[in-house]
């Protein structure tokens, strides 16, 4: 009771938070500020009690809450934690606090409005993540769109507009597709069980016939893999990632990017199987191409942003390609990409935030030796690097190296049955790992080391303020990278139900 | 005839006629605006709780039989109808100084509940002809512009029009099954005659013009822009929600058929589209919402394809959300000039910086009108696809669905406007808080706010 209590209070604490923003006419900046980094404190600590709490034991939803809304359409408040979201949850409101203490000194401008709109999408990413309704999921999901829409576009840069527009029209295009389908899938529910409900779990049981799943899964499919992002639907993603403030880029990579796999995750494969078994070998092709092409394309950026936000679209490949494997260590795998990339890029992206704030220049061909101004920053910069790449003893292996050996132990027995494809896009993901560490590697070689330059004076190594919030990134990479277990756990009961509800019975050689 | 029904059953017409005469009578003696307005606010609030009342106790009588009928729907149309009033009235105590907007504006509201409550074509012409005489003055109220007179004449005509179209029809339906009833209309809808079909064409059409729907929309850009911003939220609002209802009373429990489908789906489909891909390129925010407001209609035909017992629920919702929604955003207008300079989008610029709230306000109206959850226009919106794929026209419900993300744009433009951009030079100083539009803020806002909140216990107040 009072853990639901709490997860009632972890959704709703940014409402409370844009309350004091809205009413809070006369406060300073610095007060603005402080008040915003408590709340989501706050939040955090409770969802950090709620995730030792959580019982990996039970298989359903814990702390769960259900209130009628609106009851002529079957639609409910149904909030609560499972296997799948609690990783996801925490992640969000570990980088919380992190996101209001890395904009302390870069923003500036019209702070109020930039608090109230760091917790309007703190509320919307919770709500998404804890919604077992899906028109709950999917006001949450649509919300995500307007503060990001605003933060882009007010404390961007040059090209925000542009930016911003096309982050908006991009994914509103697929969720109005969702849209439409959601309505046709609880339609069909009604017409076959004549229950009318948008719950999950018992949307799970509408018993489509194929045909019609492939085209609701196609309509989810194609909303969730704008926001992957999935090549080639990731236009959108340098463009904002580049345009966005420090802030913005944080959580698009840290968070939103996340909400793509987690819709696969939650209701694209479990409510459409059979499509979704279908679309196993697209999904595993895509999500290579997406590793090895977003790979090349960082290989060759100038624009430092542009390269980590590339590498974006490589790491969440692999959380597509363990996802698709329906292999229990292939899903978890994925979570755990999911949760390391969140780290390392959120992580990444505070680092250049900090040193555009000194220096005024992305282009890498300013930089260099910045170990020697720097060593500080050099030292952290290293090691999210070596994070990012999956060095061994970091998040990045655990969740690299699982999504792989899912991939593979699927694709082994698909050979067995006679099927080499799987084995050869599992072989191509592996190129993906090297051009990883040649990229980023690279990427820091350069930065970091040979003749020290940079654009503009001196360079003041890091404040305390910024040693913090990195040293609590850098604590989690390794958290998650030397004991993986407890997180592990948590997530297996909802592995194995998703595995099997997506392939029933039927053994891993029925694959096509 | 029983006297004591006759007295209840309209009660909100006759607290509307009694609050015309006194206030009428105030005018003329005392000169005094304010207490018009008071008696004008004090009638309309009157009836619409009368009207509440009504729907609440289920009430339901022939009052005059084949000509007015009442019922807990007549009741709950009517509520709306004055609700969305209240708003206008507050607007208009800004920009007018003597009384004749709220006479006016009174005169009006008895026509939309005459026409809420028809039975007949005779009692609906009648109704019909109330409400809108007196918004071609409304219109020509603003008449500093001289673009407010041919936007008055050009509404006139077209008016005229649509009523000779209503005319015609009810005649030939007439002619065809020997009834002025509005169920004729009803069985003339699936009748194989040609002259029934004629008369359901032209009445259709009539409809179609007087809720500004593709091809019959070219009035409506020009009268909103030439009228002042009360009169265009009045038209915009209010007329529309009393057309449509007035829309579902005539279609009645009718199951279309396939070939009515086509017909009555084509043009809100085409207006939904024309409508928001023109809202794009204009520049003046009046002729936007115009436009938008072309868009919403094609919205709120489209409900008519779902099953006969929803389609009130859905247009009574929608009427309401979008009403409520526009009002809210004339409210936070920060220019109550009628100078066309002042209407630019250009003019909201780094509104934010001047007027953070009524920025709000209005980012709060745009991302609900462009359909964005959680806000009412999404639940409206939702609504209306939900009740057509029900019926099974998911292609008809994809298309929509699509036309309106075209729509997302300008929204969005109006929001860059005032929260991305510098304010433009010469702007800075125009900002004057207007006393009694921040009333009519409060009186939009509460019930967007609580179809945000409560959406279940609004549909159930609504369910037909």
């Amino acid at each position: 009771m009072a853990e639901a209590l709490a997860l009632n209070a972890v959704l709703f604490l940014p409402v409370a938070g844009i309350a004091y923003t809205a009413l809070a006419r006369d406060a300073r900046p610095d007060a603005v500020r402080g008040v915003s980094f408590a709340l989501m404190l706050v939040q955090f600590a409770l969802v950090a009690w709620l995730y030792l709490v959580f019982d990996p034991a039970e298989p359903g939803l814990q702390f769960a809450t259900r209130l009628p809304w609106i009851p002529d359409w079957g639609v409910s408040y149904l909030i609560g934690l499972d296997g799948f979201n609690v990783l996801l949850v925490l992640l969000t409101a570990f980088l919380g606090p992190i996101v209001v203490a890395g904009a302390w000194t870069a923003i500036d401008r019209d702070v109020r409005l930039f608090h109230a709109m760091l917790f309007l999408i703190q509320f919307a990413m919770v709500g998404t993540f804890v919604a077992q309704d899906l028109f709950l999921f999917y006001l949450f999901w649509e919300l995500m769109l307007v503060p990001m829409f605003l933060m882009i576009g007010i404390w961007g840069g040059a090209r925000r507009i542009y930016a911003t527009v096309k982050f908006v029209l991009y994914t509103a295009f697929g969720s109005i597709l969702m849209l439409a389908a959601l309505i046709y899938l609880v339609w069909s529910l009604k017409s076959t069980s004549g229950i009318v409900s948008f719950a999950f779990a018992d949307l799970v049981h509408a018993g489509l016939p194929p045909q019609v799943q492939a085209w609701l899964f196609a309509a989810f499919g194609l909303s969730f893999a704008i926001k992957v992002p999935i090549v080639p639907l990731h236009t959108w993603l340098p463009d904002a990632h580049v345009e966005a403030p420090t802030a913005g880029s944080v959580i698009l990579a840290g968070v939103l990017l996340k909400m793509g796999t987690y819709g696969f995750m939650k209701l694209g494969f479990p409510l459409f199987p059979d499509a979704a078994r279908a679309a196993v070998p697209l999904v595993m092709t895509l999500g290579v191409v997406s590793i090895v092409y977003g790979a090349c394309l960082a290989l060759v950026q100038t624009d430092i942003k542009k390269i980590i936000a590339y590498s974006s679209i490589s790491h969440l490949g692999y959380a597509m390609l363990g996802l698709a494997s329906l292999d229990l260590i292939g899903i978890q795998g994925a979570v755990m990409q999911m949760v390391s990339h969140g780290l390392t890029a959120a992580g990444l992206f505070l680092m250049v935030g900090m040193i555009y704030e000194r220096c005024h220049s992305r282009d890498l061909a300013d930089y260099g030796g910045l170990a020697k101004l720097a060593p500080v920053y050099a030292a952290f910069f290293v090691v999210l690097t070596l994070a990012a790449i999956g060095l061994p003893t970091t998040s990045g292996f655990t969740g690299e190296f699982l999504a792989l050996l899912g991939t593979f132990r699927t694709a082994w027995q698909a050979h067995a049955a006679g099927n080499d494809t799987l084995l050869w896009l599992a072989a191509a993901a592996v190129l993906g790992v090297v051009l990883g560490a040649l990229y980023m590697l690279w990427f820091a070689q350069r930065f970091l080391f040979g003749a020290a330059r940079v654009p503009q004076g001196p360079v003041a190594d890091l404040r305390p303020r910024e040693v913090a919030v990195l040293a609590a990134i850098v604590a989690a990479v390794f958290w998650l990278g030397l004991a993986p277990d407890a997180p592990m756990r948590r997530t297996e009961l909802a592995a194995q139900q998703m595995r099997g509800i997506v392939l029933g019975d039927r053994p891993l050689v029925a694959l096509p | 005839m029983n006297v004591q029904a006759l007295f209840v059953s309209m009660l909100p017409e006759h607290l509307l006629l009694s609050g015309l005469c006194v206030a009428l009578a105030i005018d003329i003696a005392a000169r005094s605006p304010r207490a018009v307005a008071a008696v004008a606010l004090a009638s309309i609030l009157g009836a619409a709780l009368a009207a509440v009342l009504l729907a609440a106790g289920g009430y339901a009588s022939a009052t005059f039989v084949g000509q007015l009928s009442v019922g807990p729907t007549t009741s709950v149309a009517k509520a709306i109808v004055l609700l969305l009033a209240v708003p206008v009235l507050a607007l208009s105590r800004d920009e007018f100084r003597d009384a004749r907007f709220v006479l006016l504006v009174l005169a009006s509201l008895y026509g939309a509940c005459l026409v809420i409550s028809s039975d007949s074509f005779l009692t609906l012409l009648l109704g019909l002809e109330v409400l809108s005489l007196p918004v071609y003055a409304l219109v020509l109220l603003a008449m500093q512009r001289p673009s407010s007179a041919e936007a008055a004449l050009k509404y006139l005509v077209l008016g005229g029009t649509a009523t000779g179209m209503l005319m015609m029809g009810a005649s030939l339906t007439y002619g065809w099954g020997g009834t002025l009833a509005l169920s004729a209309f009803a069985q003339a809808l699936e009748a194989p005659s040609a002259m029934a079909g004629a008369g359901v064409a032209l009445v259709l059409s009539a409809f179609f013009l007087k809720a500004a729907v593709v091809p019959f929309h070219a009035w409506a850009p020009d009268a909103y822009e030439g009228a002042s911003v009360p009169a265009t939220a009045y038209m915009a609002t209010i007329v529309k929600a009393t057309i449509l209802l007035a829309v579902v009373r005539l279609f009645g429990a009718v199951e279309l058929s396939p070939t009515m489908t086509a017909f009555v789906a084509v043009p809100p489909l085409v207006s939904i589209v024309w409508g928001n891909l023109a809202a794009i390129r204009q520049q003046g925010f009046r002729r936007l919402i115009a436009y938008s407001s072309i868009a919403h209609a094609g919205f709120l035909y489209l409900a008519l394809l779902g099953a006969p017992a929803g389609r009130f629920q859905a247009v009574a919702f929608y009427a309401a959300a979008y009403g409520f929604m526009n009002l809210l955003a004339f409210a936070a207008l920060p220019h109550a000039g009628d100078d066309l300079r002042d209407d630019r989008i250009d003019a909201l610029r780094g509104l934010y910086q001047r007027r953070p709230g009524a920025a709000a306000m209005l980012a709060v109206a745009m991302l609900s009108l462009a359909g964005l959850p959680p806000l009412p226009g999404f639940v409206a919106k939702f609504l209306v696809f939900r009740n057509v794929i029900d019926a099974g026209h998911t292609a008809i419900a994809v298309l929509g669905l699509l036309g309106s993300y075209l729509g997302l744009y300008f929204y969005l433009r109006v929001i860059q406007a005032m929260f991305m951009s510098a304010p433009s030079a010469g702007e800075a100083g125009t900002a004057t808080l207007r006393r009694y539009a921040l009333a009519a803020t409060l009186a939009a806002l509460v019930p967007v706010a609580l179809a945000t909140v409560f959406p279940g216990w609004v549909l159930g107040m609504l369910r037909a």
